[in-house]
């Protein structure tokens, strides 16, 4: 186990729709400094950079650090779909807590275009294209977009096998916008009953609109540092990582069940590796930040991170227990669902959230009595980032 | 056993049941819970004699073993006794066998007239009498199924058996009638053609044989096929000894001569092989199929021309495979040496054609493109590289005129790509002329030079073909404005020929005498290089790059060491008349000759070069002659159809079209197919660059560029489509392509406007007083036009007096007086039900203000038309609810499982009842705890075992709302 990695600073910008947002480096240089600011320390004392996105031509890491400094730091792109933001993290992370470096940050963005994901380049093997065959094995393709489909069918599958209502994925809808409401980074901060978001229009069975998150623009990042930088800027207490872990496709993807191919494995085995590292389990922790790119995958989250057996998702949604007087607060920021979800800055996002609630400074949204927290983060392709951060 | 093939309530008919066969047929069925009508005559197997013993021994057996039958004694002659029989013992008749049979076997030669008319009379009239008396209660229940009994016998004849085969076949073409007939009441008529052992054969087959050609292998085939889960209809079937197969008609593909030219015994005789090659065979299964080659060959349109030589409609058009050709300075200068240039070396002006060094820059030769182009094609031509349809030999061509045009000088050094098609053919009476066009294309795709060679085809004419333009040009009735005299060396011909043309006509003294000529001649493109230097010095000031294009007739060969004297005449700025003699023999040798020149040097600069643009032709592909190319592929590999075996549907969008590959018959449709295994939706440019290898169809799919339904994994068969020969693609260029109009009105426009034209002419109406409904599709749509009414309104009707359906584009075509009505009807293209007649009282629709028609375009389109109900299909539905309602009963812990209520709700047909616990109900039961949605078709595989429901629901074809856990137990119904 190397040093201790401590979140000195977090920042973003607010999301916005694809069209009505800055350029990429714009809002990356401004989520860059947010965080910086936060820390309290300036960019001359920032020895690397790791930024994350997944559209864009090469480079565009450096574009964004440039507008905050040109002190010719190591800039590393990084690229790992929707999990980007949290692998820029954990590389970020682990030049801490290998001793490589005493402060980097990472940096997350996306500027997306309008529409549902599709492949960029057709002209090469698909990185998907095997999650995309046990897709068209299991269930067939239509038009549908292929996200929906694919989380959809996943969803499909926790119904048939536990008899999951239609109902208790569209909760988890009417559960994210009622914690956006009481979040001003929120791109879609209005409530919505459980009947509009089931009357909305089905994209894929039992998806509807409202359950899927849309394609969205923004920034983030975080300030990383060791305990001995902290103590020479006199950072007292700050939030620290006590546990991380990514996972990638197990065998297990491949075969004949859509819930594993969409992740569950992934997240389950990291979560596993995470709890272990921090000595502290499920039950230990009081807010989450989960990746709910559809409703459906939030419902399986909740199993995958164990916080309880699979299939009794249901009971927990029905419990109340994934909201503010409940056991845990999920995606007290609205998740993807309602924050948005620009693919490279999510995973800092979350991060940023955390650090927040851990700080005490979630403001109307705040968890009572947070002292760890938990984040899961996934990209198909496939990646798995899960990290467990504390506050003393 | 749950899964046991039943018959319970069905009434079945045999005919000729006393003994083998039909007796196989009467005992099966009955134990499996048909009421049986045990039809014999009781006499022997040739007609002698009657009783009715053999009758009621079968009904004993089947009483014995607890079935129901009844005997009949009558002959098949009395058809409506023997039904009569049925419908009093049973009330009703579901199933027609006719199998009584007898023989009469005699040679041909000695076949007496009561031999041919007793076996008509039994075979034919009386399986006619017996199913004519069954067929309206069939119709009235809509069920029904009826066999017929044919022979090896007739498909194959038998000696001996010429009244028997005659019969047998009959039947055949009688029951593919009552199949079609039958169909939409779902009465289903089969042939069989069974061997058995039995009284009619057992004089004919050794014993051990007939030992092993127990009646009891061929009834399964009978009953199957007289099951009410069978859909198979209009079959004919080989059955005995343990065998099973179907027939189907194949046809060679055959050969079809253009309407308007004779077809003579000799042509067709030259075809012979094609028209009985089965390589390339199809298996037409109906009439219209059977129509395909002479509609298409009506639709082709007349011949433009046609004989032993030349085929006009095979060549015109067809693009050569594409040359490539690099030449240097090298090149450049010895071409230029060729022609007669640098004679004086000292000569500025004619250094800079052959001298790649020099100060004052090097000018290339213009005609030299010519000189490279007409080489290619030759080359080509000695490859046996000839275009489809020109069947002539080089020793009957001779090079009669060149064309040949530069857009830009030539460079000193170029790597071009020259593409070729045949662009003329003209019918001069004795001769023909053939030209071909080839392009010049540079590295970055930009068109350099166009030629045109037109060779003159010694005795290939009188094809009925056009006769061509004359070309003629006479020069001015004036002195020329200025005349060059140049002789050409001695040697001319062999410096020329080392620019490519090594004819040794030009070159080996003996090789000409025997064409006739003293000694070697100089080639003609060599004088025409002459001449247009001539041109340039005396008008272009000596500048080559002014060029711009030359024509010229080759009238008779030079004999190198002549002095050739060319005569120029100015007609214009930069066109120069010209005519070049030879001094010596005072013969002129190129006439209707004529140059222009530019005057301004084009350049590669845009601006420069809005010629250029112009002309260049579209070299890609269109799908339609891709699919052609597909096609003809697949005509020449079977195997790759057969390995595949999937059709598929495509629909490509911008522009919009589909076409069926059906690599179960290997052909290529365009048009839709009813019922394709593999769907693929995209774009034109998508298809195009998937079969040229530039896009992956798995990457397509994961991007959304292309859609699939249907069987998904079939889409990953498709690799073969890169391997179409390139070439095969490449000359699909010059088929014309079906891109339809994107700027057409569209059919809710187009009725809107008919609705406006009908207001105005109420007349038209009434005259006419009928109501049609339209069902379009592709989309699909359904208008009602009630010229009863006077009105038009989007959506079905309840009572239309005549239903047509065709596709949407067909229909704009009819009503754009593009396509006529009787042809797509005759095509398949266009169904028409109810008043067949009243669909010729259309005719209307082509008057309507064309005016009309194009301002609705402009005028918001009518409120988005309903989709068209599907295709009304026999709903599958009621059978299987009435299966799980005998489930139910036989099984009275099953309702339990549904206690808490499951409402199915069928689509396509709809249909919607509930079970709850052991109640079945029409419609939603009120607070059930799930409701299923599910199509005809879906639910029927369901309960038929053929598909989980797991399966159904994940794939999205099993729709559940509420409690899912009720849709685990649905397999309990099965």
């Amino acid at each position: 186990m190397g040093r201790k990695v401590n979140v000195i600073g977090v920042g973003m910008v607010k999301f916005a729709k694809p069209g009505a947002s800055e350029e990429y480096n714009v809002m990356a240089s401004k989520a860059a400094q947010a965080a910086l600011a936060d820390a309290g320390v300036p960019f001359e004392a920032v020895e690397q950079a790791y930024a994350g996105y997944v559209f864009g031509d090469s480079t565009c890491g450096q574009r964004a650090i440039y507008e905050v400094g040109l002190t010719g730091i190591p800039v590393f792109n990084v690229n790992n779909n929707c999990s980007t933001g949290s692998t820029a993290l954990m590389l970020a992370k682990q030049a801490i807590e290998g001793g490589i470096a005493e402060c980097v940050i990472a940096v997350g963005f996306e500027q997306m275009e309008k529409g549902a994901l599709a492949a960029k380049w057709d002209d090469r093997t698909n990185p998907l294209d095997q999650h995309v065959g046990v897709m068209s094995a299991q269930q067939g393709v239509n038009s549908a977009p292929f996200a929906a489909q694919m989380f959809g069918g996943a969803g499909r599958e926790h119904r048939w096998r536990w008899g999951t209502k239609k109902e208790t994925f569209a909760k988890v809808s009417v559960k994210a916008r009622q914690h956006a409401n009481r979040n001003p980074f929120a791109l879609f901060p209005d409530v919505l009953s459980l009947d509009e978001v089931l009357a909305s229009p089905e994209v894929f069975d039992p998806l509807t609109r409202y359950q899927c998150c849309p394609p969205t623009c923004g920034a983030a990042a975080a300030v990383l540092c060791s305990d001995d930088f902290a103590r020479k800027h006199n950072i007292a207490n700050p939030v620290y990582i006590a546990g991380q872990a990514m996972t990638t496709d197990f065998r297990s993807s491949f075969a004949d069940s859509m819930i594993s191919m969409v992740g569950f494995d992934m997240a389950r085995a990291a979560a596993e590796k995470v709890y272990q590292q921090a000595g502290l389990g499920p039950r230990d922790v009081q807010v989450i930040e989960l990746h709910d790119c559809f409703t459906a995958n939030e419902v399986l989250t909740y199993e995958a991170l164990g916080l309880c057996a699979e299939g009794e998702a249901e009971k927990l949604i029905e419990a109340g227990d994934n909201t503010y007087g409940g056991r845990w607060v999920t995606n007290p920021s609205g998740g993807l669902l309602s924050k948005g979800h620009p693919l490279g800055a999510t995973g800092l996002a979350q991060c940023t959230e955390l650090v927040w609630q851990l700080r005490g400074q979630a403001e109307r949204r705040q968890v009572e009595g947070a002292r760890a927290a938990l984040q899961h983060n996934l990209g198909l392709g496939g990646a798995c980032v899960v990290t467990l951060y504390r506050r003393d | 056993m749950a899964d046991e093939l039943r018959f319970d309530g069905k009434v079945a008919l045999i005919t000729g049941a006393g003994n083998g066969l039909g007796r196989a047929h009467a005992l099966l069925l009955a134990s499996r819970g048909a009421k049986v009508v045990v039809n014999d005559l009781g006499g022997t197997h040739t007609g002698a004699g009657r009783g009715s013993a053999a009758a009621d021994k079968v009904v004993d057996e089947i009483r014995a073993a607890g079935g129901e039958a009844v005997a009949n004694y009558d002959s098949v002659e009395d058809g409506d006794k023997i039904v009569k029989t049925a419908l009093d013992a049973f009330g009703r008749i579901d199933i027609v066998i006719n199998n009584a049979g007898i023989l009469r076997d005699v040679s041909y030669a000695k076949m007496s007239a009561e031999d041919w008319d007793l076996v008509y009379r039994v075979h034919v009239l009386g399986a006619h009498r017996v199913t004519a008396a069954a067929w309206p209660h069939l119709r009235d229940q809509k069920y029904g199924r009826v066999i017929f009994t044919a022979s090896a016998a007739g498909i194959y004849g038998n000696f001996g058996q010429a009244n028997y085969a005659m019969a047998k076949l009959g039947l055949v073409g009688l029951a593919n009638t009552l199949a079609i007939e039958g169909r939409k009441n779902n009465v289903l008529v089969n042939t069989i053609a069974p061997i058995a052992g039995s009284r009619m054969t057992e004089t004919v087959l050794p014993a051990e044989l007939l030992a092993a050609l127990k009646p009891e292998l061929v009834s399964p085939l009978v009953a199957l096929l007289c099951h009410e889960g069978s859909q198979e209809t209009g079959g004919l079937f080989e059955v005995g000894g343990g065998f099973f197969s179907k027939l189907r008609w194949e046809r060679s593909e055959g050969t079809t001569f253009r309407l308007g030219r004779k077809v003579s015994l000799e042509d067709l005789s030259a075809r012979w092989a094609q028209v009985t090659d089965f390589g390339k065979s199809t298996h037409p299964d109906n009439i219209t199929a059977s129509m395909g080659p002479i509609m298409g060959n009506v639709e082709a349109g007349p011949t433009r021309g046609a004989n032993q030589f030349i085929d006009v409609d095979a060549a015109l058009g067809f693009a050569l495979p594409e040359m490539i050709h690099r030449y240097t300075e090298r090149d450049v200068s010895l071409y230029a040496l060729g022609v007669g240039a640098g004679r004086d070396p000292l000569d500025a002006n004619e250094l800079a054609l052959v001298y790649e060094m020099n100060g004052a820059g090097f000018r290339p030769l213009p005609t030299m493109i010519a000189a490279i182009t007409v080489q290619q094609v030759i080359k080509l031509a000695m490859e046996g590289k000839q275009a489809p349809g020109l069947n002539y030999g080089l020793d009957r061509v001779l090079h009669g005129e060149q064309y040949t045009e530069l857009l830009r000088p030539l460079p000193p050094a170029a790597k071009l790509t020259h593409k070729g098609t045949i662009k003329a053919i003209y019918d001069k009476g004795k001769g023909a002329v053939v030209v071909t066009e080839v392009r010049s294309y540079e590295e970055d795709g930009e068109l350099l030079a166009i030629n045109e060679l037109s060779t003159f085809v010694r005795g290939a004419g009188g094809f009925g073909g056009e006769r061509g333009p004359s070309n003629e040009i006479t020069p001015p009735d004036r002195a020329p404005d200025a005349v060059i005299e140049e002789k050409t060396s001695e040697d001319q011909a062999l410096l020329y020929r080392l620019s490519g043309d090594v004819n040794p006509l030009h070159a080996d003294p003996g090789f000409a005498q025997n064409f006739g000529f003293a000694r070697p001649i100089l080639h003609g493109l060599c004088t025409f290089g002459f001449a247009a230097r001539h041109v340039i010095k005396a008008f272009a000031d000596n500048n080559p790059d002014r060029f711009k294009s030359i024509r010229a007739r080759f009238v008779e060969p030079v004999v190198p060491g002549e002095t050739l004297v060319t005569e120029m005449w100015r007609v214009e700025a930069g066109q120069i008349v010209f005519r070049s003699r030879v001094k010596e023999r005072d013969k002129v040798v190129l006439a209707s000759a004529a140059v222009s020149l530019y005057d301004v040097v084009p350049t590669k600069a845009p601006k420069a070069r809005p010629a250029a643009a112009a002309t260049a032709p579209s070299s890609a592909p269109s799908s339609a002659s891709v699919f052609s190319a597909i096609g003809q592929y697949l005509a020449k590999n079977p195997e790759v159809g057969a390995k595949v075996g999937v059709v598929y549907l495509f629909k490509l969008s911008d522009p919009a079209s589909a076409f069926t590959l059906d690599l179960k018959r290997n052909v290529v449709e365009p048009g839709e197919t009813a019922k394709p295994g593999c769907t693929l939706e995209l774009s034109d440019s998508d298809f195009l660059a998937m079969v040229g290898g530039r896009a992956n169809p798995m990457k397509l799919f994961t991007s959304g560029k292309l859609k699939i339904s249907g069987d998904v994994m079939a889409s990953q068969k498709l690799d073969f489509l890169q391997k179409i020969d390139k070439a095969a693609l490449a000359s699909a260029t010059a088929a014309p392509a079906a891109a339809p109009s994107q700027t057409g009105p569209d059919s809710a426009s187009v009725f809107s406007a008919i609705g406006q034209y009908l207001a105005k002419n109420p007349e038209v109406g009434a005259k006419v007083g009928v109501v049609y409904l339209f069902k379009l599709s592709d989309p699909s749509s359904a208008f009602t036009l009630d010229l009863k009414r006077n009105v038009v309104e989007p959506g079905e009707t309840a009572k239309p007096g005549c239903t047509l359906e065709l596709s949407d584009a067909d229909f704009l075509a009819m009503v754009g007086g593009k396509a006529n009505p009787m042809k797509l009807f005759t095509s398949g293209k266009l169904k028409i039900s109810g008043d067949v007649m009243a669909s010729q009282k259309l005719d209307f629709l082509q008057k309507i203000d064309k005016a009309a028609l194009a301002s609705a375009t402009a005028a918001p389109a009518a409120p988005t038309a309903p989709k068209a109900s599907p295709t009304a299909h026999e709903a599958k539905a009621p059978a299987r609810v009435a299966q799980i309602k005998a489930r139910l009963l036989g099984d009275p812990q099953l309702g339990e499982a549904f206690a808490a209520g499951v409402v199915f709700q069928i689509t396509d047909p709809a249909m919607t009842f509930s079970l709850v616990g052991r109640e079945l109900s029409e419609g939603k039961a009120p607070g059930a705890a799930a409701v299923l949605t599910l199509r005809d078709e879906s639910f029927d595989a369901l309960l038929g075992g053929r598909q989980s429901a797991k399966e159904l629901y994940q794939h999205g074809l099993l729709r559940v709302d509420g409690d899912v856990r009720l849709a685990h137990k649905l397999a309990s119904l099965v």
